[in-house]
């Protein structure tokens, strides 16, 4: 009965959007409240909806539910859709991002107080941000979740770029927050690039782009393979391009240049998520073929291990932040890779129990997705309450704020335990299934691989736990720093409510785990759609036992507890120099961390040397070679003249030449071809 | 929607194929006359208007009713060239209806210039009909030698002179090609009949006279369309004319080349691809290469202009290498999604024209810098800017996407399944179609972003004011709902390949 408003669910935001772009300015807040209430109504439909769906056995028979209308009809008979699809993981993506999403609003209330008449188009936008991610969470086919993507896509731009006009420390701040947006939009583009020509290769393999008719199992077995592996490899550029994984990492710590509540939501509800959600409901596609899944674990762990050491010497509380969302979403795809490697192999050979374990590792990661959103919209928007009242960055400058601050402080207290791992915390559940599900793939083929990135995924949990105290630490404990001395306490109370909501769910919420949360999720009827994977049962409380009987849960937990111990150590009792380890900064692996392992460089070696060489390059064939430095040649030709020549605009007498150029160019491509070509 | 293209057939009898040509020819001649006498443009953009709006009705009913027909053997009307002269008369009346109200056209010889404007188009609906090359050239022609005036007609500015002689220059040399690759095709064939030279062909083989003509017809016709190499007249020509004029040209002249394109190439080499000595792939994949480097040349040549015209010349020469995939891809779905995205630029492309000319008309320069607070002088106005170059750009849900994804998924759309084979070209246009991005984000920037000098607010006349709110009605809806206008594309298209 509600299932069939799903479509207001993106709808309503969409409204919001409309009503403060419009009239904005005309109501209180410029336009907060109307956003806080879409929000607030699309998480009340999400909630209902998704109720509806997962106590209703009629749905959990088939495992989704849809109803779409004709976009249009493209010759050749395909017919392209608009329409919603429910299942499990659009229920989970929906009610994860309306929910923190509509805090986040609230929490900018207090956050944007100073923006004035910006605030309307700060809540416009985060309004269509929105509207993007709760549309591709519901929407039925990979077009239509292509055009939400991109809308995510253009608002990143636009908030990642609001202080681009004036940023309120400077020029230079604008400057950046400017390149940052363009970076953002332009590296998540390319991906989006790979991304649209893997549509075009689905749609015509498939006949449709509907994920109902998709995810049959009739359809991929009647499917060319090849083609099969070509989409998902294109899918998952798009995916690596979004969700910021290697090589494609690097713009997401610059993308700190917009307000902290914009990357709150990038971070934690919308944009990166994404990727995530695209590759969780890609996976029917991407277990065609193990290896593609091996791909999205290595990068995966790669990204993992990377982002946490750089995290690892940064002094911008932000930034460490950023490279923890990295990190973790890291482990969320190792999570679905390895997971999603066990599957592909299980269907292979016809194997139920690889089937079963591949699962887990699946609701593993998607686990962590929800978590992570929880524990880092908690943190980022605590270190927003920090910056809001101290009014910087450096957390040099911080320290000694956690008796100022007290609830800022214990709340981002209980979001770095969840983060680390600390056990029965939110992430200690999620983080400690990905790691064992990494380590049963090795059991069954590419052990060296496999046991390489559990290794990885161990020692990024050590620095995860060790990154995230010395921000701790350093803000909140310790001698006061020269911004904490004139704070003016803790943040109002838009602000505080929305850190203790947060906490309770970033503290608790990994107990789903044992209440049948993998029911809900499993891969089994529900999120694979009618493949039949795995059975699907609960296991509940057995992964109490399952987890703590491990040796290796103890090995992790022991690790984590080091790591807190030296941050500790180092940064509150400041018994430990840490300056020992990096030889005071001048180490050589301090200095690649402090490059960031050269990709910016990387990037703009390609990027400008490449890209703009390219434009430069061009560019100078077009203005000099057919505008310009032909003249010469064209006096010998056809003299005269003189008057056209003082053209401002170009010149005749070499465009005359360069059109017989033209020819005779284009002669000698066409005789190039066929002389290749063997026509002639 | 049942209608009896009868109504049109009962006063026309055997001149019905060519009926709206023969409603606009006759505003042609009459123009010059009601000018002289009454003196008020406003009068003759009135008669103007109401030609092409019997003109469109009486294709409108051809076309809905599906009418097909030929007239003396030279003109055949069907789909294909009813779609085609629908288009053409979208942009003339885009044009006419601005044309009073800017202050760049001229206002000394109004009169003629509403004749030339008329048999401009006249010239393109003839192409739209013709199967035949010499009726084509005659129709080229006639576009052409009214455009050279055209672009010369311009209000005291000496960069419509030089262009005008530039235009005449480039133009007389690709007429020179042309007729050189006809003669040169009729003394291998015997025949100037498109089809009759296709069964010629597909006996007697490919040969070497043959590949000379086509590559001197490519060339010739190739700077219509302003492919790259024969691109580099556009930019100068559109930055010199009057701007309504430039629209003309950009949307209206440009696709006058691509229907000759589609009328000769396609034709032939579909026709000729049975034959292995016909050398289709070859051409296939000439055309290809032209493709690619041409939207390559355009958007990148784009990045680097601060003169906005100029920007939107280059960016038009890229939409034309995205339009020649479907030279490369040779498909009726190609084809379909080709003619779409023509009918969508015309709209975004247009639209865009048509502001810069608004822009121009209340004092506001041609740099990109002029844009700057635009969003606060006059909202409207940057609001459908913006709409535009997102269009452009492909941003879902406006007409651009639409049409860019219907055009490029047919890169690699073949057999009725994944072709491979142009794989590489449908990546090239979408990373192109990213690249384009960043010069649109550019305009967009200024006006939205940038500070401006002065917060005046800005009256645009009001003729632009309702050319851009039809632009900006269809790239809104025709991005929702293209079925619009898609099952007369695939139609076009299925008149075409029959």
């Amino acid at each position: 009965m509600f299932i069939e408003y799903t479509w207001l669910i993106p709808v309503i935001p969409l409204l919001c959007f409309l009503i403060v772009g419009f009239l904005g300015n005309k109501t209180p807040q410029g336009g907060g409240y109307i956003a806080i209430t879409g929000a607030a109504i699309a998480t009340v439909l999400a909630v209902l909806v998704s109720c509806e769906f997962w106590t209703s056995a009629a749905y959990s028979d088939v495992g989704y539910v849809t109803q779409q209308i004709t976009w249009f009809t493209l010759p050749g008979g395909f017919t392209l859709h608009f329409g919603y699809y429910i299942d499990s993981l659009a229920c989970l993506t929906m009610l994860f991002a309306s929910f923190i999403a509509m805090l986040i609003f609230v929490y900018s209330l207090g956050y944007m107080h100073d923006e004035g008449v910006r605030k309307r188009r700060y809540f416009g936008e985060v309004s269509l941000f929105l509207t993007g991610m709760l549309g591709l969470a519901v929407s039925s086919n990979f077009l239509e979740m292509f055009i939400f993507w991109e809308i995510m896509g253009l608002c990143s731009y636009l908030l990642i770029g609001f202080w681009s006009f004036n940023h309120p420390d400077g020029d230079a701040a604008s400057e950046n927050a400017a390149s940052a947006a363009k970076k953002a939009f332009l590296v998540t583009r390319l991906g989006d690039v790979c991304l649209m020509a893997g549509l075009f290769v689905l749609l015509f393999a498939f006949k449709t782009l509907d994920y109902a008719d998709m995810f049959t199992e009739e359809a991929l077995a009647a499917v060319d393979p090849n083609m099969i592996i070509l989409g998902s490899l294109l899918i998952f550029g798009g995916v690596i391009g979004k969700s910021a994984q290697f090589p494609l990492l690097d713009w997401l710590p610059d993308a700190m240049a917009g307000p902290t509540t914009v990357s709150a939501l990038i971070h934690a509800a919308t944009m990166v998520k994404a990727g995530v959600y695209l590759t969780a409901r890609c996976f029917p596609l991407f277990t065609q073929c193990s290896w593609i899944l091996l791909w999205v674990a290595i990068i995966g762990g790669v990204t993992a291990f990377f982002a946490a050491t750089m995290a690892l010497n940064n002094m911008n509380i932000k930034k460490v932040l950023a490279y923890s969302t990295l990190s973790q979403l890291g482990y969320m795809f190792l999570a679905l890779g390895a997971g999603g490697y066990m599957i592909a192999l299980g269907l292979e050979q016809g194997n139920e129990a690889l089937i079963v374990a591949g699962s887990a590792g699946y609701t593993a990661g998607l686990l962590h997705m929800v978590n992570h959103a929880f524990f880092k919209a908690l943190l980022f928007l605590g270190s927003g309450s920090v910056i809001h009242s101290c009014g910087t960055e450096d957390m040099r400058k911080m320290g000694g704020l956690g008796k100022k601050m007290k609830i800022t402080s214990i709340t981002m207290l209980i979001g770095s335990l969840s983060i680390s791992g600390f056990p029965f915390f939110a992430g200690f559940w999620s983080k400690d299934l990905i790691i064992e599900s990494v380590m049963h793939a090795s059991d069954f083929g590419e052990q060296t691989l496999f046991l390489i990135l559990w290794f990885l995924a161990i020692v990024t949990a050590f620095m995860t736990a060790f990154y995230m105290f010395r921000m701790w630490f350093m803000t909140f404990q310790g001698v006061e720093g020269v911004n904490a001395h004139h704070t003016h306490g803790e943040s109002p109370k838009s602000m505080v409510v929305p850190l203790c909501i947060l906490s309770i769910f970033a503290a608790g919420l990994g107990f789903v785990i044992l209440f049948g949360f993998d029911n809900l999720i499993s891969i089994g009827e529900n999120a694979a759609g009618n493949l039949q994977v795995g059975s699907g049962e609960g296991k509940g409380f057995e992964y109490i036992t399952e987890i703590f009987g491990n040796v290796y849960t103890w090995m992790t937990i022991v690790l984590v507890l080091m790591a807190m111990g030296i941050a500790y150590l180092m940064y509150s009792k400041k018994t430990m120099n840490p300056g020992k380890f990096n030889k005071n900064g001048e180490s050589r692996l301090y200095h690649a961390l402090t490059m960031r392992w050269w990709f910016p460089q990387l990037y703009d070696q390609i990027a400008w040397k490449l890209g703009y060489g390219v434009a430069r390059g061009v560019d100078f064939v077009d203005k000099n070679i057919i505008d310009g430095t032909v003249n010469g040649i064209s006096n010998a030709v056809i003299g005269g003249g003189e008057i056209l020549s003082k053209a401002q605009t170009g010149n005749v007498r070499s465009y005359t030449t360069v059109v017989f150029g033209g020819v005779v160019v284009f002669f000698c491509v066409i005789l190039g071809i066929f002389w290749y070509m063997g026509g002639l | 929607m049942n209608i009896d293209p009868t109504i049109i057939s009962n006063i026309f009898g055997d001149f019905t194929p060519i009926a709206p040509m023969i409603i606009m020819i006759l505003g042609a001649l009459i123009m010059p006359a009601i000018y002289l006498s009454s003196k008020r443009r406003n009068l003759v953009t009135g008669a103007m208007l109401a030609v092409i709006i019997i003109s469109i009705i009486i294709n409108f009913v051809l076309l809905v009713g599906e009418y097909t027909g030929t007239y003396a053997e030279l003109f055949t009307y069907d789909a294909f060239s009813g779609l085609m002269i629908l288009l053409f008369q979208t942009v003339v009346f885009l044009v006419a209806l601005v044309s009073a109200a800017s202050t760049e056209t001229t206002r000394l010889y109004y009169g003629a210039y509403s004749s030339l404007l008329l048999a401009a188009t006249t010239g393109m609906m003839f192409v739209a009909t013709a199967g035949d090359l010499l009726t084509i050239f005659l129709g080229v022609e006639l576009v052409s030698i009214s455009s050279y005036a055209l672009v010369a007609m311009k209000r005291n500015d000496p960069r419509a002179a030089e262009a005008a002689v530039k235009y005449v220059i480039i133009g007389g040399i690709s007429t020179a090609l042309t007729i050189y690759g006809i003669s040169m095709l009729y003394g291998v064939t015997g025949t100037t009949n498109i089809a009759d030279i296709a069964t010629v062909l597909s006996t007697d083989g490919f040969s070497w006279a043959f590949g000379i003509a086509m590559i001197t017809i490519i060339a010739g016709y190739g700077f219509k369309i302003a492919a790259v190499p024969f691109h580099m007249w556009a930019p100068d020509v559109y930055e010199g004319a009057a701007t309504p004029v430039s629209l003309f040209l950009a949307t209206g002249s440009k696709k006058m080349g691509l229907v000759v394109f589609f009328k000769i190439f396609l034709v032939l080499f579909v026709a000729g691809s049975a034959v292995a000595s016909f050398a289709t792939v070859e051409m296939q994949y000439v055309f290809a290469i032209i493709a690619a480097i041409t939207m390559t040349v355009g958007n990148v040549v784009a990045i680097a202009q601060p003169n906005i015209k100029r920007m939107l010349a280059y960016s038009s020469i890229a939409q034309a290498g995205y339009i020649l995939i479907v030279m490369a891809v040779m498909s009726e779905y190609a084809l379909t999604g080709g003619l779409f995205h023509m009918f969508t630029h015309v709209f975004m492309k247009g639209g865009a024209f048509l502001i810069v000319g608004a822009l121009i008309s209340v004092g506001i320069g041609e740099k990109i810098s002029d844009y700057r607070g635009l969003a606060k002088r006059a909202p409207f106005v940057a609001f459908a800017m913006l709409l535009f170059l997102f269009s452009l750009a492909g941003i879902p849900p406006l007409a651009g996407f639409t049409s860019k994804f219907i055009l490029f998924s047919s890169a690699i759309y073949g057999d009725g399944g994944v072709m491979t084979q142009w794989i590489w070209l449908a990546f090239i246009a979408i990373l192109n179609s990213a690249i384009s991005l960043y010069y649109y984000a550019r305009v967009v920037k200024a006006m939205y972003i940038e500070k401006g000098e002065t917060t005046d607010k800005i009256k645009i006349p009001n003729a632009f004011a309702v050319a851009i709110a039809i632009c900006v009605v269809f790239v809104i809806i025709l991005g929702i709902y293209p079925q619009l206008i898609l099952d007369f594309c695939s139609n076009a298209a299925a008149a075409l390949f029959a």
